[in-house]
């Protein structure tokens, strides 16, 4: 009675920790699938509306953006300008000849949406100019990126 | 010789190598989720030149304008902003089931008959001449409507007057978020109307419809019938 084990060889076992990178890589693999690269470096700043009857856009690679905002380069004067890839486009009318060189054999300017991301104080003139331009050339279905909060 | 036991690699740093790819795909990413309002411009086509001058009432239009100090003249009246949602919603609504106001867009009962009327007025015109690209547009407009009539449970439904379009004018000067709380002002009363209908008649919600799927889509077609969404923009004066 009474022989409980009270040697010294009692203690916290260690925590086999052999199977720790795995459960690391685990959240790796779900970091890198779930998550999506920032698509550009903005050359102009954008600051959205916010609209709250926005949608999620379904098909991301599938659209082309216009980024319209005041030039975060003080160089560039403040005048709002449009950026398309990674350039400032020197006046709307180029939205024409980049979204017809964006457009693969077999596909319409038409079937590709347009979305705009615009700074909430930029003026309607530089977006009216964008949408005719790109209305020349029946690309004419058009979003208007906006945060979706209220 | 001695046998030279190759030595087994620790694997004990993986975990770290592991753990710093993880902090960076955690530091680089955005978990930015683009959200935006879809529209469809109006497309560029040429007026043709014997087209009849169409006759606009001035009922049918409603006329935002919005001027370079961000003000909203609505119906050539100054209007704030707050005031615009419930004016659009009169302006779908007041008249849907018996004329109420008589300054907003008028609404007609649709039913099977009236559209097998007009389905064989715009076939013989079709008929004499095929090129008539307006008679054609016409007729599969009223075979869609004859199709919507047919899969209501009333066989009938109010259509807002063909005529009824919102009007926006900007000026070089207003600002793009006002544009965009005009334009989801817009949204909000379309769809709280297709919402409406697409749980009275189908009950189904019409967020969660489905683009690929057929049997939605032909939902998306008939609301789109149901609550049409008309609006063209002017062009900003130069």
């Amino acid at each position: 009675m009474g022989r409980f084990n009270k040697g010294k060889k009692r203690g916290v076992p260690g925590v086999n920790t052999s199977a720790l990178p795995d459960i690391i890589f685990m959240l790796l693999f779900f970091f890198m699938v779930a998550t999506t690269m920032k698509e550009q470096d903005y050359l102009v700043e954008i600051d959205k509306p916010t609209a709250n009857q926005a949608l999620p856009i379904e098909d991301k690679d599938k659209i082309d953006f216009v980024y319209i905002g005041f030039p975060i380069d003080a160089n560039q004067g403040t005048e709002p300008r449009i950026q398309l890839n990674d350039q400032l486009a020197p006046g709307p009318a180029s939205v024409i000849p980049w979204k017809l060189g964006a457009v693969r054999p077999g596909m319409r300017a038409f079937d590709i949406p347009t979305s705009l991301k615009v700074h909430k104080d930029v003026g309607m003139r530089v977006v009216s100019d964008v949408k005719e331009n790109l209305r020349e050339i029946d690309a004419i279905k058009i979003n208007y990126s906006a945060d979706a909060r209220d | 010789m001695a046998k030279r036991e190759v030595e087994e690699i620790s694997a004990g740093s993986m975990a770290d190598i592991a753990f710093l790819l993880l902090i960076f795909f955690l530091v680089t990413t955005t978990v930015e989720v683009d959200a935006g309002i879809g529209r469809t411009l109006p497309l560029k086509v040429d007026q043709p030149v014997d087209q009849e001058p169409i006759d606009i009432r001035e009922r049918d239009i409603l006329e935002i304008k919005a001027n370079s100090q961000d003000q909203l003249l609505v119906e050539k009246k100054l209007t704030p902003i707050e005031d615009l949602e419930d004016i659009v919603r009169d302006y779908y609504t007041a008249n849907i089931d018996t004329e109420t106001n008589i300054d907003m867009p008028a609404y007609t009962k649709i039913d099977p008959t009236r559209c097998q009327t007009e389905i064989l007025k715009y076939q013989t015109l079709v008929a004499e001449n095929e090129e008539n690209a307006a008679a054609q547009k016409e007729l599969d407009s009223w075979r869609a409507k004859l199709e919507l009539c047919q899969s209501l449970p009333t066989q009938q439904y109010s259509e807002i007057s063909k005529m009824a379009i919102i009007r926006l004018e900007n000026q070089a000067g207003t600002s793009y978020g006002l544009y965009i709380q005009i334009q989801n002002i817009l949204k909000k009363v379309v769809n709280e109307q297709r919402v409406k209908y697409c749980t009275e008649i189908w009950d189904k919600d019409y967020f969660a419809l489905d683009k690929q799927n057929l049997e939605d889509q032909e939902i998306i077609k008939k609301l789109r019938i149901l609550v049409p969404e008309r609006i063209i923009e002017a062009k900003i004066e130069r």
